[in-house]
């Protein structure tokens, strides 16, 4: 298990990645729409921070806009992501970007089977991934790739000259891990990990997350909608809802303390295995579409229980409300 | 209403470079579900519960035992006789994205087969848009602003919904639903976890959750039964909360110590333990338990016999363990313990 929440403010160098004011929008035949909408964050270097939020939230977006992916016809439109030691990516030139997505940054994406070239063994693969990374020693990253296939409990050299294909669900998800981890990066996202997998996949796969985290000093960012997931893993929560942060705060802070209507309600929609069954409630109506997404005003009211007119009329800006737990909304809902 | 009887399925092994053995997906599985009743049946990828739910809607071939609907056997009906049995069984895919046509309009999904059922059942053409339109409603869903939807403008659990709909449409007696949730936000899956279980009361249909999340089939079956597959065999099977609250195969209890306890909220139970990852087996199957390669406590009987269902304490439970122990696994909530 990692430390404790942190309890005091961080100085620049403890700062991995630091996101300034960051939109992201897409062009429609109707206008421009913000996923993302000036957010602001920082993650810290060696944790795991995990962003959690439904289909639409504008989560993807930002694992995307972090490695400066974002495609036509969205785009960065206004903000800063600074990397330590590398500066705001928004202004690499497209070399420059290669070279650093994969050495620097790395992504493991959801349908870990469609990153996957199906002509192709895997280590042909990671052989192209080398040669385009202009690596000297080409072998040594089959070497890296083996060692990695063994520390997740494959079978290495099956692994290595087996196509996408060949592989169950859960291995193809530590196949393309590897690939993520072969240039070995400092940062690692991880888009929805498990969720094509079984329980029993899901919790071997958070283990294996869990511990090349703490081997590799990794900084890790995991996407995720489920709570389950966070609590397993991260040490520190961000909720997302239309591309705004409601919620952030060490992630035991939040799943026993949540502040948010939002946090409080993803919570307790969480089927449990004890306790009585109304435990549970359903999160009433359905995530914003892109174009729905109010401007003025907080954009969770229409699902919020505690609406007030200010709700409409005044946007709520982050605040704290403990230490290091911040929150964007205007009422002064108790823990 | 469903029954099963030592049903048996064999998939013939494919060639490759992870050349397998044939697979059985099913090996003498009896279970027998009633009107009303819900069963869940959980087990992970790969273990044969998808199989079984195809096998009791007449979408898969069985080579051993029998499925009886309604007490008739399938076996020997004809290809009519078949059809209308089966209508009786629906299938509610995991997969609602693909499950509906995209280039067709919600009305259309629902309006083809309410056509079929108005000509079987005599019943005229104002009748099937009425039905589509009481049907949206039944499933939670406004008919006015559905209706004339295309599914990509719906969100993944309104999409589900429309999938439940028209499985409602020819009017069944049981619905299957295979990873009804999976795809579905977290947010979201309660509500249509919820809404098969007011399917069931209202029209007292007998539901079968096939499913590898046991938080999602207690909460469809809290008052029914849980049957845990492994390798397509049933290890334990008995009333969904007495399984969870102490399951006595190891099996179980992987499946169950293996759902993330919400730290914070709840603390780990006192027997959790971290399953052992699959063992990539190649060749022969062990004589034994087929449980007994993953096994923590496995011994040498364990993996030269091959254990049987059977009882186990003074209530309906069925395990087949050499060495059944009640564990309790599953994490406790803290939530009663922090108000006190």
């Amino acid at each position: 298990m990692k430390s404790a929440p942190l309890r005091v403010p961080l100085s620049d160098s403890e700062i991995e990645v630091s996101i300034r004011g960051l939109s992201v929008s897409y062009q429609t035949s109707t206008g421009l729409y913000d996923a993302i909408h000036d957010l602001s964050l920082a993650i810290h270097r060696g944790s795991i921070t995990a962003i959690i939020g439904e289909s639409g939230s504008g989560k993807s977006t930002l694992a995307m806009a972090m490695l400066n992916s974002v495609t036509f016809p969205g785009k960065i439109r206004t903000g800063a992501i600074d990397y330590a030691d590398v500066g705001d990516i928004t202004g690499l030139n497209a070399e420059s970007l290669r070279r650093f997505r994969g050495e620097h940054a790395a992504m493991v994406f959801q349908a870990s089977q469609d990153t996957l070239n199906p002509l192709k063994r895997v280590g042909a693969q990671l052989l192209d991934m080398a040669r385009s990374h202009g690596l000297r020693d080409r072998k040594a990253i089959l070497r890296e790739g083996s060692l990695l296939a063994e520390r997740m409990s494959l079978p290495a050299s099956r692994v290595m000259a087996a196509y996408q294909h060949e592989l169950s669900g859960g291995m193809r998800q530590r196949v393309s891990m590897i690939f993520a981890l072969a240039l070995k990066p400092r940062v690692v996202l991880l888009d929805e990990p498990t969720t094509a997998l079984d329980v029993l996949s899901q919790s071997h796969v958070l283990q294996i997350v869990r511990a090349i985290h703490e081997e590799r000093h990794l900084t890790t960012l995991l996407i995720t909608h489920d709570m389950g997931v966070v609590a397993e893993l991260s040490d520190r929560v961000v909720v997302m809802y239309a591309g705004r942060i409601m919620e952030d705060a060490p992630s035991r802070d939040l799943l026993r303390a949540p502040r948010h209507p939002y946090a409080k309600a993803l919570i307790r929609a969480i089927p449990r295995l004890t306790g009585p069954l109304d435990r549970a409630q359903a999160l009433p109506g359905a995530p914003l579409e892109l174009r729905q997404i109010p401007v003025v005003g907080c954009v969770f009211r229409d699902r919020c229980t505690l609406r007030q007119s200010i709700c409409d009329e005044v946007t709520p800006t982050l605040r704290e409300v403990a230490p290091d737990h911040r929150t964007a909304c205007h009422l002064e809902v108790e823990a | 209403m469903i029954e099963v009887v030592d049903l048996t399925r064999t998939f013939r092994g494919a060639g490759g470079l992870f050349a397998q053995n044939d697979v059985q997906a099913l090996r003498k599985v009896s279970l027998k579900v009633e009107r009303g009743a819900a069963l869940g049946l959980i087990g992970e990828s790969g273990c044969g519960k998808t199989t079984l739910g195809r096998i009791v809607c007449g979408l898969e071939t069985f080579d051993g035992g029998d499925v009886l609907i309604d007490n008739q056997s399938v076996k020997t009906l004809g290809d009519r006789a078949r059809r209308k049995v089966f209508r009786k069984v629906q299938l509610i895919h995991q997969d609602p994205y693909s499950a509906l046509n995209p280039t067709r309009d919600i009305a259309h999904a629902l309006i083809d087969p309410l056509r079929i059922q108005a000509r079987l059942t005599r019943r005229d053409s104002t009748w099937v848009k009425q039905r589509a339109v009481e049907l949206l409603s039944l499933v939670g869903l406004d008919p006015q602003e559905t209706l004339y939807k295309f599914p990509h403008q719906l969100s993944g659990g309104q999409r589900q919904r429309v999938v439940i709909a028209r499985a409602l449409t020819v009017e069944p007696e049981a619905l299957i639903a295979d990873e009804a949730v999976s795809m579905i936000d977290v947010s979201l899956r309660l509500g249509v976890l919820h809404l098969l279980a007011t399917l069931r009361r209202e029209l007292n249909l007998a539901i079968v959750l096939i499913t590898h999340d046991v938080a999602a089939a207690r909460y469809v079956a809290h008052d029914g039964e849980l049957a845990v597959i492994y390798k397509g065999e049933i290890v334990e099977k008995g009333k969904t909360d007495s399984i969870i609250s102490a399951p006595v195969h190891p099996y179980t209890q992987a499946l169950l110590s293996a759902v993330p306890v919400l730290r914070g909220l709840e603390v780990d139970g006192p027997d959790r333990y971290i399953p052992e990852p699959e063992v990539q087996v190649q060749g022969a199957e062990p004589a034994g338990c087929l449980f007994s390669t993953r096994c923590v406590f496995a011994d040498d009987h364990c993996r030269g016999h091959h254990p049987d269902l059977s009882r186990w304490g003074d209530g309906d439970r069925l395990m087949a363990c050499f060495k059944p122990q009640e564990r309790q696994v599953v994490a406790v909530a803290v939530d009663d313990a922090m108000e006190a």
